[in-house]
């Protein structure tokens, strides 16, 4: 589904360069649920934004449901975003000015889907959330979980392939982490291929696979105590 | 088309949105009317006075030692023969007003003595056999004046012309339907025989009051023994500027006891145009001028606000773009809000115009609006607002799609 071979991102200034990504390796077959950790600088938003189309990178290959990006224009990146992938953020990153039904139907009327489908999918991902009473609310109007669920519900109306979460609980209470999480997983039993960054091991131990990154690069911990010593004591200072 | 969730963003942000659509509505009113005034100006001053004006100069001599009735007689006939001596003179005569000179003499003409009972006012102009090729009047019906015909009068004498030319607008109102020549017209108690019509001569007034009237005009056979006396020359072909340089000095030359202007004593026919609708024309820029800045402050106001939106919603940019949008789905975003935000303004504007145009003609006798100036107003506000938003619209299409992931 998801395949970085010796993948690197490189921000170049006028008088440096730093490696975000650097020989990047990372193969996610369809229908996992992989959680990317690291500590903070490590590199895993830039991989969640490569991974997303939202951002190009310097070298290397990418596959994303067995085509390869790097060469694809502006508009056929947006068009694989709309169709194949699925965003939940931290932030939530819902519109403040549209309502619940109306920020589920945002992906959807990018890919010119017509009315009576675009209500029914989105009353379908709204029932999946829980949140079908709410479709008239504003997103002022719900608490932080509900609005992860409107933002997981945004993420599943397209149908996507591939589902990219970012640190999806970072902003909520344990009680309602543990909601989104267990949505998570139920989507994850119907099939999703989820790849989620997140700083919380707990969180990261409820996927099915873990890949660290530390220093722009996807590491072992298993084989590597150094790293594993590492990555701990910066999970606890996250934790505590 | 994402017309409704548009509407629904714009329910958040009244403030902006009712600010510029006002502005739009205001502007659109007194553009159009200030379109609709211009064109009007425009067209009074370009109105034909039926003269060869490209020809001709008048040229304002005012006696230095008041002259008696004979006097003048004879210092007429010696100017006049001055002048058509004057190298590049083609005719030249006296009068006392020309059209568009803003001043001379306004009678009532009808079908009996009873002045109550005119027909038509009209403008008086005193004239001989040479006013009608110095002027270049196209005569379409009858004869000209012939120099046997030619009076003499005072400033306080009863004028009681045998004969009259007339224009046909003026034989139009007094025998619709026929002809004038021969017929006979009262300007005062005793009838005149109308001998020809001329096609066109303007009043010499331009004024809004006159309108009615501003063809309606009499050529009377007569040489005013007043002072001062103009004199209207015409110069042939390409010497219209350097007979205007000659005839002071010509006139000067046969007699100093005078007084010409230095300043507008001697003027072409442009300038007593130009010097007639000055306010018009004056009118007209005023209005250009208030019409431009009123859309630029508008494009302006839109500019602002658009760019103060983009900068406002850069995230959702962002969140979009991640969702799926192209550029081009974010520039016909903010194209579309504009445009909906412009429409809503011409609404509100075209009924302000339409009202504007009620008090302006119920105040200052204006003519009602044309529906075509408030289209021209709307077209031409609704493309102002693209136009104005396509910069901010462009910067906030190159907002990337990582904008999502980045915290404020």
């Amino acid at each position: 589904m998801l395949k970085m071979t010796h993948l690197s991102k490189v921000y170049r200034t006028e008088v440096v360069e730093t490696y975000a990504l650097r020989d990047f390796n990372i193969d996610v077959k369809e229908g996992e649920f992989v959680a990317v950790t690291g500590p903070s600088g490590s590199g895993k938003t830039t991989f969640l934004t490569i991974a997303g189309l939202l951002e190009t990178f310097t070298g290397g290959e990418y596959h994303l449901d067995g085509m390869e990006v790097s060469q694809l224009n502006d508009n056929a990146r947006s068009k694989i975003r709309n169709e194949k992938i699925g965003f939940i953020f931290q932030a939530f990153n819902l519109i403040p000015d549209l309502n619940v039904f109306d920020n589920v139907e945002v992906p959807l009327r990018y890919r010119g889907m017509k009315t009576p489908e675009r209500k029914e999918r989105i009353m379908n991902a709204l029932e999946r959330v829980g949140l079908a009473s709410r479709a008239k609310h504003y997103p002022a109007e719900l608490s932080g979980g509900q609005q992860q669920r409107v933002a997981i519900a945004r993420a599943l109306a397209g149908s996507p392939r591939l589902l990219l979460a970012d640190e999806p609980t970072g902003n909520l209470d344990t009680q309602m982490a543990r909601g989104v999480l267990e949505l998570l997983e139920e989507i994850h039993r119907e099939g999703a291929t989820i790849v989620m960054v997140t700083h919380d091991p707990e969180l990261a131990a409820r996927a099915q696979r873990n890949v660290h990154i530390i220093d722009g690069q996807v590491v072992d911990l298993a084989e590597d105590p150094r790293f594993h010593t590492a990555y701990t004591a910066a999970a606890g200072q996250v934790r505590g | 088309m994402q017309i409704r969730p548009i509407l629904a963003t714009l329910k958040h942000h009244k403030a902006g949105t009712l600010l510029i659509a006002l502005q739009i509505a205001l502007t659109l009113a007194i553009v159009c009317n200030a379109l609709f005034i211009i064109h009007q100006r425009l067209a009074h001053l370009s109105q034909p006075t039926g003269l060869d004006e490209s020809h001709l100069l008048v040229i304002q001599n005012q006696w230095a030692n008041k002259p008696t009735k004979g006097d003048i007689s004879s210092l007429l006939a010696d100017d006049l023969a001055t002048l058509r001596k004057v190298p590049g003179v083609a005719n030249a005569y006296a009068t006392d007003g020309y059209p568009l000179s803003s001043g001379g003499i306004t009678y009532g003409i009808g079908h009996s003595p009873d002045k109550l009972n005119f027909v038509s006012n009209t403008a008086i102009y005193f004239a001989d056999e040479n006013a009608l090729p110095t002027l270049g009047l196209k005569l379409v019906a009858g004869r000209n004046f012939r120099s046997d015909e030619i009076g003499e009068i005072g400033g306080r004498d009863k004028i009681a012309p045998q004969v009259l030319i007339i224009t046909s607008e003026l034989a139009r109102r007094l025998f619709p339907g026929e002809s004038a020549v021969g017929k006979m017209a009262y300007v005062s108690d005793k009838p005149s025989i109308i001998i020809g019509v001329v096609e066109r001569m303007q009043t010499p007034y331009v004024d809004s009051a006159m309108a009615q009237w501003s063809d309606c005009s009499t050529l009377m056979p007569f040489h005013q023994l007043v002072t001062p006396t103009n004199y209207v020359v015409r110069a042939q072909p390409g010497q219209l500027d350097d007979v205007a340089k000659r005839v002071r000095a010509a006139l000067y030359a046969a007699n100093r006891l005078r007084v010409i202007s230095p300043e507008d004593g001697v003027k072409t026919f442009a300038q007593v145009r130009a010097q007639a609708y000055k306010s018009d024309r004056g009118m007209a820029i005023l209005m250009a001028s208030i019409s431009v800045i009123l859309l630029a402050i508008t494009a302006a106001g839109i500019v602002g606000l658009t760019s103060f939106w983009v900068g406002q919603r850069r995230k959702q940019i962002g969140v979009r773009r991640a969702l799926g949008a192209t550029r081009h789905d974010i520039l016909s975003y903010f194209l579309t809000e504009n445009l909906l935000i412009g429409v809503g303004g011409v609404l509100l504007g075209g009924v302000l115009a339409l009202g504007l145009n009620l008090w302006l003609m119920k105040q200052f006798e204006m003519a009602r609006l044309a529906p075509g100036y408030v289209l021209a107003g709307v077209v031409t506000l609704l493309l102002l607002g693209q136009c104005a938003v396509l910069a901010p619209a462009l910067r906030a299409s190159n907002v990337p799609p990582v904008e999502a992931t980045r915290s404020v």
